[in-house]
């Protein structure tokens, strides 16, 4: 490899790894907060899609079941904050910190037999022939499964939704409940399915993060990542075209963070640790301070003004 | 009995309605998740409540726990009270034990008197500051604070975690990551022969103070307005911006004394992962409080009790303590399901 592989081609591999999980949460989540709803569960979504997710790749001893049981509990767990918001109507944030509390004790309690344990990871993939190509082949050779699904998903669901009759009707329930009523649209009901997609995705998500980018499965081990992307809707504008190039801050960050503690930078790893929730804060902030919260669906806005 | 003495009826049983609904649906909740996990539900309900209440020792220690949680309630309630959603209880704590750290740490070796006031100040400051920072940026820039709170959690536990490890590491601890030991004098005095220390004392009066400011004095009737009717504060001339600055920096300084009383008091040195979840504990009793300090302090207390109970479990029914985790979340989604569904019906 030469210099030129190393700084760019590896750091942009690692920053789209550690960006990949948080791709399928920050979709989902942008699809729910869409249509008028928001869930800070997404985090004890992503713990729950990630210990079953590990725990299905450990039992069967294939990657891809994992993520599958990933997605599955994800959804799942997801059900309960439909249930809480829609019909029991329940505060959204209050709902979204008892799935999220749920999530963690359920992942923690089921997932301590899996502490330790090994799984068999996807295969290498060969790169499709890119190998010896300079900046290019050491992207191509260091993609995994889970990389290039999220770089199919978030394009996909951007075109759904922008381009596609469906679409239309979901973005009418976040940006005018009533007139999507009027027309005779079930708001709940695309609320619920919206609810269900995004805990599939964040699920998915914790399954990328266990199977696939880190390979252990640790109690509480997404450290945030779902309520970073909670923050991370607001400055991709909850448009899912924007949702790659957002998580790559994050992973950019986190990726950074791991190069400086390679490379014996004398700062603490603990201290390099705090960058990903930081950036997120500080890209957060300068969106805030740009639209002054306008941006967000109407639909939206009546929750987060209370 | 007439319509009237019906209706009379039904308003004198509304207040106590809620809880025996919500309790009914808490243990319905608890029992099926015992069933799933294949224990005898009214086996495991009598041993949380042996584990929880069932000699002085384990009232001891339910009483430790609910301790933090006690102030990391208010800490959620103040903000609450003007309508602002902070769950950085925990970020607070955690603040809060690095400031009462450092003070003490910067005074060893043989710290005075003045080293328990100065302790507990400089720790309240600690958790206003850290709280402050998320209040600025909701009132400054309209970041929503419920996300730059939560994300400040991860932040604040980092930095406790880098000192202990690094600038903060007691040399003779060997590989053990803590600060070294607090002296005495830094030592809040404990009761009975317990664990049970001041810090339980200083949240029942701190809970009742609030709760007499919040009730009887104009500040709370400002922050009632606020948060029930914004626009009609502003022209009423009140100041959004100060007031949700001044909930933030008292409710900060709580969570902070909190921090600095659990990190003196009970561990009696700085280590990592010393808030254990009580800020959310906080967030939830006081969500099951409706922010009500009063109602507060008896519910940090069921609580906190609630998890005391599984470090006992661990021992009588071998079972991991991240059961009472699993407990604690269904009791929120029974308080949720049931407020919710009350709720609904009255309106509909």
């Amino acid at each position: 490899m030469t210099n030129v592989d190393i700084v760019f081609g590896g750091f942009l591999v690692s920053a789209l790894r550690s960006a990949t999980p948080l791709v399928f949460v920050l979709v989902g989540e942008t699809l729910v907060q869409r249509t008028g709803s928001i869930n800070l569960g997404v985090e004890g979504q992503m713990l729950m899609g990630a210990m079953a997710g590990y725990g299905a790749a450990a039992l069967w001893g294939d990657p891809w079941m994992g993520l599958a049981a990933g997605a599955l509990a994800g959804m799942l767990l997801s059900s309960v904050h439909g249930l809480l918001t829609l019909a029991a109507r329940a505060n959204q944030f209050a709902s979204g910190l008892a799935v999220w509390m749920l999530g963690f004790g359920l992942s923690a309690y089921y997932g301590a037999g899996l502490v330790g344990r090994k799984i068999e990871g996807f295969g290498p993939w060969r790169g499709a022939g890119l190998g010896d190509v300079p900046v290019l082949g050491s992207i191509a050779t260091g993609m995994t499964p889970t990389v290039l699904l999220a770089l199919v998903v978030a394009p996909v669901t951007a075109w759904w939704f922008w381009r596609t009759r469906s679409g239309l009707v979901w973005r009418a329930v976040g940006e005018s409940p009533d007139a999507a009523r009027a027309a005779g649209v079930k708001v709940p009901w695309v609320r619920l399915q919206a609810i269900l997609l995004g805990g599939l995705l964040s699920g998915l998500g914790g399954a990328a993060l266990s199977v696939d980018h880190t390979r252990t499965w640790a109690e509480g081990m997404t450290a945030g990542r779902g309520l970073v992307a909670v923050g991370l809707v607001i400055v991709a504008r909850w448009n899912p075209w924007w949702v790659l190039p957002t998580a790559l801050l994050f992973g950019g960050a986190e990726a950074l963070a791991l190069r400086l503690q390679t490379a014996d930078s004398g700062v603490s790893a603990h201290l390099l640790l705090t960058l990903p929730h930081i950036t997120s804060l500080a890209v957060l902030t300068l969106t805030c301070l740009r639209d002054r919260g306008q941006a967000a669906p109407a639909g939206l806005r009546a929750v987060m003004d209370r | 009995m007439t319509g009237r003495t019906m209706a009379h009826v039904r308003t004198m049983a509304a207040p106590l309605g809620r809880p025996i609904l919500a309790a009914t649906a808490f243990v319905v909740l608890a029992a099926a998740f015992f069933v799933v996990i294949g224990r005898n539900p009214f086996a495991m309900i009598h041993l949380v409540l042996v584990a929880a209440v069932g000699d002085g020792y384990a009232i001891g220690e339910s009483l430790v726990r609910a301790t933090p949680i006690l102030l990391c309630a208010l800490a959620t309630a103040l903000p609450a009270r003007v309508g602002l959603i902070s769950v950085g209880a925990e970020g607070q704590f955690y603040a809060g034990a690095i400031a009462g750290t450092g003070t003490v740490l910067s005074m060893l070796p043989a710290p005075g008197w003045t080293a328990l006031p100065l302790m507990l100040a400089v720790g309240a400051l600690g958790g206003m500051a850290w709280s402050l920072v998320a209040g600025l940026l909701r009132t400054g820039l309209q970041v929503n604070e419920t996300i730059s709170t939560l994300l400040g959690n991860y932040v604040a536990a980092l930095l406790v975690t880098w000192l202990v490890y690094g600038p903060w590491k007691n040399p003779s601890s060997q590989g053990w990551p803590a600060t070294a030991e607090f002296p005495a004098a830094a030592r809040l005095p404990t009761f009975f022969d317990s664990r049970v220390h001041a810090g339980l004392l200083i949240g029942v009066g701190l809970a009742v103070a609030f709760h007499l400011v919040l009730t009887r004095t104009r500040w709370g009737l400002v922050l009632a307005v606020l948060r029930s009717n914004p626009r009609a504060g502003h022209v009423a001339g009140l100041d959004f911006r100060r007031n949700a600055l001044l909930a933030m920096a008292l409710g900060g300084a709580l969570a902070g004394l909190a921090g600095v009383a659990e990190t003196a008091s009970i561990q009696g040195r700085l280590q990592a992962d010393i808030a254990g979840g009580a800020g959310f504990s906080g967030f939830l009793v006081a969500w099951l409080a409706r922010n009500h300090c009063l109602r507060i302090i008896p519910l940090s207390l069921l609580v906190g009790a609630l998890l005391a109970s599984g470090d006992g479990l661990q021992m009588l029914a071998q079972v991991p303590s991240s059961v009472t985790l699993v407990i604690q979340s269904l009791l929120f989604v029974a308080v949720l399901l049931v407020n919710g569904w009350i709720d609904r019906k009255r309106s509909a």
